[in-house]
């Protein structure tokens, strides 16, 4: 186990960021704190690192109880969001400083940082004064001063969120790869739900200070435990639907006058609120619907707003049950405002949220 | 990794601690611990004796418990024990060491006990106690150090003993000589002559005509000290803060040609002791000054003293502290964002109703602190109302005078001390209260474009002719003071003469080589000396509790930072008489020393050097420090290798003030200088009550130019490096 939190609170004064998180990193994996601003992942984070320290409760690293220690006396590096990189020193020296604080001999450093830079391929920027550097280098150098140390846990705190969207993806790609191909252990902290989505073995989802729910990508998508991770792990419309179990793999839910039946073995019978993803949605003029068994999975409804977006279309749909969000990938025969249509779900992106 | 070191660094302390409690003596010598001569008298004598010594042979039994406490921090870091065991262990015998040692030390003084009741309580003591030496020094720093290390190992302050050590060093330094002289303000205010409290002696000393009478107002007669202090501070609040805004609204917001020459005076008052100007109005338009000369001249008029009272004070610190005013108002001007402003015009706003709802309202909290800067300046000015005041006293000459002159009244003194005290920190409330929390800081980090909105043109020439006309005066009257220095008797005989630098700094060549003959040469040089050891340690104690307070949470934080904001504003005079009060009787015994000059130094100037440390420091990105410990640099790595180098220009600035400033004081160091250690300032103050104007004119503009050139040299020497960061980033701007 790489990081063990159990019980960790962490208040100022009267507010209380942390309420309460127990989790565990296993070393080797990428793991994501992901949530809304102010949800506390950050400080988190920065537990992690020591630059916090907790209220209450206890911090293992490497199975060392570091509860009370600094940042200085722990085994983690960090990378920061705006990268952090000393303005007053060149990318080698920038590289350098951490080897060189844990007592390297100034050749070794070297050696070490060039290793370092090579790793993220700026072995030529060596000379380069931060300032000089464009934001994804300076974001690559950011990481190779954080990787030469060979900490126990790396940390990202939302190392991306100050690039371009194309440049995002590609860093994004890099850290991965990077991790993977060194084995590292990485907690990496985003408000991103694609960029924890694409780069995490595991991701922790938090609210409020608690953590809401945990476990592998696909588990948050397809399970999401509570109606606040259905809303956050990609989009989804919420509705109120009237459950009845058929058999203990599946349960029957009622929309209105659309019966559809889902896999679910938790939930029991009556009224609960459903999320329906939009891209679960199958958005039909009438005319086009196939002739359905009964009308059973099938509503109907207006166009309410249309807007293209060049890979796909998004309509708001007013339907009997509510105003349904759904994406369309037909982007040739598009509908306009007004449009009478015949929805059809899907049964894997119809998620019964209990409570 | 390093978690092991505070527990051998804790083991250290405790070790120096008792080392210091056997081999060095415990008390002050008076002879001083580099004569040597102690060494011999170590375990016998009484007065050398180390603080083993004086429990086993000379009966100071109070001793033995700090020293138990010693060893039991010494215990505490040797038993095998977890982090939090041990740090438990050390807090609690480190401050159990302090306690005692804090209540011997005030308990026992060189009359015995130092209160009725504990010779009551103990019985009569037949020994006495002096002031803490060398021995006894070492030993209340070691409990500290390990008070700090056990908090730290505790968790506090972030688990860093080097913070926790920082925190407890600044703290117990503004303790020790800034709290503790102002509340021996409190006790010697409230006791008679014999040491006992007498709190209606209070009322008696500040209830009098001489202090509170209003007869100016009716006509005939003289108002009270306070009202003088009060209407001249208003007055001086007032004045300073309108010129200065006209001067710091012509300098941004005009496209006015001479903006150099303006800033220039910007520098004025830094560099000059501040009765300068009140010697230059004297030879203006003092009896035998220019004015009444010429008036004689022409008219037959008789020359008049009309320059001695509160108009001539008035003028002299107008003149004196526009530049200070126009120094806070240039920033707050500039502070205010250009974006607003354009904002606020393309919401049909023309320029005056810009300038007045937009511009004014946002510089309101510079406003209140310029006033507040000239109020406070007023009220602890001494020189001027020395040189100018005549019969008008306030409240800082008539401490002098009770303290210095034939009445020798302490407490007298304390009580004035006391009201003056009130006056500066009431206006320190009531600015806080007015400005409240609702600082409009509008300077967002992000180099805001958009162009500053030039001035209404009624606004421009108002400013311009209230302003302009002033800054020519002040420049014609530092003139006078130069050329004053050059004349034989001004107002009398005006051939060119050297006499008076010649008098002041002669150096004769004899077979002996050099002999410093010049009367100004003794005070000349102590002065120097002594600002050269204080400078460093003002700006290193400063930036440290910047650093802290800005850097570091930690509890506490708050009261630290009002500790030193609320020096700030505690007037030079109540300093200098604290310290008298404070320093002259054990534990701490420094009156007549160089130290107690340093540490008044020291402690005047910091306040300065902490908020342009925080000014400097908020500048730079948080989460540069946070890398720097991320990759193992510990705290006091991480300040010198990260903070430090992007700190130099506040650096050298914190070095130029500490120095400049403890070269040109006056308020707080005449009542602590001695015939032996005489600074420049005071010096020249009673040449100037002896009339002796040439003579103090010449050495007043040696000591210019010479802190012109100080600043100059520093300058130059460490350079004016800017960070690549924010060159480039200018670049970019405007490319």
């Amino acid at each position: 186990m790489s990081v063990e939190f159990q019980g960790v609170v962490k208040r100022y004064g009267e507010a209380t960021a942390v309420a309460g998180i127990s989790f565990t990193v296993e070393a080797g994996t990428l793991v994501t704190l992901l949530g809304p601003s102010g949800c506390g992942k950050t400080t988190t984070l920065r537990m992690i690192a020591g630059l916090e320290l907790p209220s209450e409760g206890r911090i293992a690293i490497a199975g060392r109880d570091v509860t009370t220690l600094g940042a200085t006396q722990r085994d983690v590096s960090m990378v920061f969001q705006s990268y952090a990189l000393f303005p007053h020193m060149n990318v080698l020296e920038n590289v350098c400083y951490g080897l060189r604080r844990s007592g390297q001999s100034r050749n070794d450093a070297a050696r070490h940082a060039r290793e370092g830079l090579l790793q993220v391929g700026l072995e030529c920027y060596e000379e380069r004064q931060p300032s000089e550097l464009s934001g994804g280098q300076q974001q690559r150098v950011a990481v190779a001063r954080a990787l030469v140390l060979k900490p126990s846990v790396l940390l990202f705190d939302e190392p991306l969120s100050n690039l371009d969207a194309r440049l995002r993806r590609q860093m994004r790609e890099e850290i991965r790869e990077l991790q993977q191909r060194l084995g590292l252990t990485v907690v990496y902290v985003t408000h991103d739900q694609q960029e924890a989505m694409a780069v995490s073995d595991r991701i922790i989802v938090m609210n409020a200070g608690r953590i809401e729910q945990q476990g592998s990508p696909r588990d948050l998508y397809e399970r999401p435990a509570t109606p606040f991770l259905a809303r956050f792990m990609g989009e989804s419309n919420p509705a109120r639907g009237v459950l009845r179990r058929l058999d203990p793999a599946t349960v029957r839910v009622r929309l209105g006058a659309c019966e559809i039946d889902v896999a679910n073995a938790t939930a029991g019978d009556g009224e609960a609120t459903v999320a329906i993803r939009p891209e679960a949605i199958a958005v039909e003029r009438p005319a086009d619907a196939p002739p359905n068994k009964g009308a059973a999975n099938n509503l109907a409804g207006t166009i309410a707003k249309a807007s293209y977006l060049g890979t796909h279309m998004e309509y708001s749909i007013d339907t009997a049950a509510g105003v349904l969000f759904a994406t369309c990938p037909h982007v040739d025969r598009p509908l306009t405002a007004g449009d009478p249509v015949a929805l059809r779900l899907a049964p894997r992106g119809v998620i019964v949220v209990e409570g | 990794m390093n978690s092991r070191a505070p527990v051998s660094w804790s083991a250290a302390w405790s070790a120096a601690g008792l080392l210091a409690a056997i081999v060095l003596p415990w008390y002050a010598l008076q002879e001083g611990l580099d004569s040597g001569a102690w060494f011999g008298g170590l375990w016998s004598s009484e007065d050398y004796a180390s603080a083993l010594a004086q429990v086993v042979e000379h009966g100071k039994w109070w001793l033995a418990p700090v020293l138990a406490a010693l060893m039991a921090c010494l215990a505490a870091a040797l038993v095998p024990a977890t982090r939090q065991r041990r740090g438990t262990l050390l807090l609690i015998a480190s401050t159990t060491g302090l306690l005692l040692f804090v209540v011997q030390a005030l308990g026992i003084g060189l009359r015995g006990w130092t209160a009725g009741w504990l010779t009551t309580m103990f019985g009569e003591l037949d020994t006495r106690q002096v002031g803490l030496g060398a021995g006894g020094a070492v030993v209340l720093v070691a409990l500290l150090s390990l008070l700090s290390i056990g908090l730290a190992l505790r968790g506090n302050f972030g688990g860093d003993a080097f913070v926790a050590g920082a925190v407890t060093t600044v703290a117990a330094s503004i303790v020790l000589f800034t709290a503790w002289p102002i509340l021996r303000i409190l006790v010697q205010a409230f006791q008679d002559g014999d040491g006992l409290l007498a709190p209606a002696l209070l009322v008696e000393r500040l209830a009098t005509e001489k202090i509170w009478s209003l007869r100016c107002l009716s006509g005939g007669g003289r108002c009270g000290v306070a009202w003088n202090t009060l209407f001249l501070a208003l007055g001086c609040g007032a004045g300073t803060t309108a010129l200065g805004l006209a001067f710091a609204l012509i300098v941004t917001r005009t496209s006015f040609g001479f903006k150099k020459t303006l800033r220039v005076l910007t520098v004025l008052p830094i560099v000059t002791p501040p009765f300068v100007i009140g010697l230059a109005l004297i030879l203006v338009f003092g009896r035998s000054g220019l004015v009444n000369q010429f008036l004689e001249w022409s008219m037959g008029i008789e020359p008049t003293r009309w320059i001695y009272g509160f108009q001539g004070v008035f003028l002299a610190q107008l003149f004196a502290f526009t530049p200070v005013a126009f120094l806070v108002l240039i920033g707050v001007v500039e502070g205010v964002s250009p974006t607003l402003e354009e904002a606020s015009q393309t919401l049909r706003a023309d320029r005056w109703a810009t300038f007045a709802t937009v511009s004014l309202p946002l510089m309101r909290p510079g406003l209140a602190n310029a006033f507040l800067v000239g109020f406070i300046e007023s009220i602890a000015d001494f020189g001027n109302p020395i040189v100018l005041g005549g019969d008008y006293g306030v409240l800082s000459t008539e401490i002098y005078f009770a303290v210095v002159g034939a009445q020798l009244d302490y407490g007298r003194a304390a009580s004035l001390a006391l009201l003056l005290l009130v006056f500066a920190l009431g206006a320190f409330f009531l600015q806080r209260r007015i400005v409240g929390t609702g600082s409009y800081a509008t300077i967002s980090g992000k180099g805001d474009s958009g162009l500053p909105t030039p001035l209404p043109d009624a606004a421009r020439r108002a400013a311009a002719w209230v302003a302009l006309p002033w800054a020519a005066f002040t420049l014609i009257l530092y003139g006078f003071a130069f050329v004053g220095g050059f004349v034989k008797v001004w107002g009398r005989d005006y051939t060119p003469t050297l006499d008076h630098y010649a008098k002041a700094f002669a150096v004769e060549r004899t077979a002996d080589g050099l002999i410093w003959t010049g009367a100004a040469w003794n005070s000349f040089w102590t002065t120097l000396k002594l600002a050269a050891i204080a400078a460093p340690l003002t700006a290193a104690l400063g930036l440290i509790a910047a650093w802290l307070l800005v850097r570091q949470r930690f509890t506490g934080r708050g009261t630290l930072e009002f500790a030193t904001m609320l020096s700030f504003a505690v007037p030079g005079t109540v300093i200098g008489v604290a310290y008298v009060f404070a320093f002259n009787v054990p534990p701490i015994e420094i009156t007549g020393t160089a130290m107690i000059i340093v540490l008044c130094f020291i402690f005047r100037n910091m306040p300065v050097g902490v908020r342009a440390g925080m000014a400097a420091m908020s500048q730079i990105d948080r989460s540069l420090d946070e890398a720097s410990l991320t990759l193992r640099g510990r705290a006091p790595q991480t300040l010198v290798y990260v903070v430090l180098p992007l700190l130099r220009p506040a650096i050298v600035g914190a070095l130029v003030y500490g120095f400049v400033r403890a070269v040109t004081t006056v308020s707080a160091v005449v009542f602590l200088v001695t015939a032996e250690y005489e600074l420049a300032t005071t010096y020249i103050i009673l040449r100037v009550i002896n009339g002796d104007y040439g003579l103090a004119i010449a050495y007043s503009c040696a000591l210019i130019v010479l802190m012109l050139a100080v600043i100059l040299l520093i300058q130059f020497a460490v350079g004016d490096r800017r960070l690549g960061r924010r060159a480039i980033a200018l670049r970019g701007g405007r490319a």
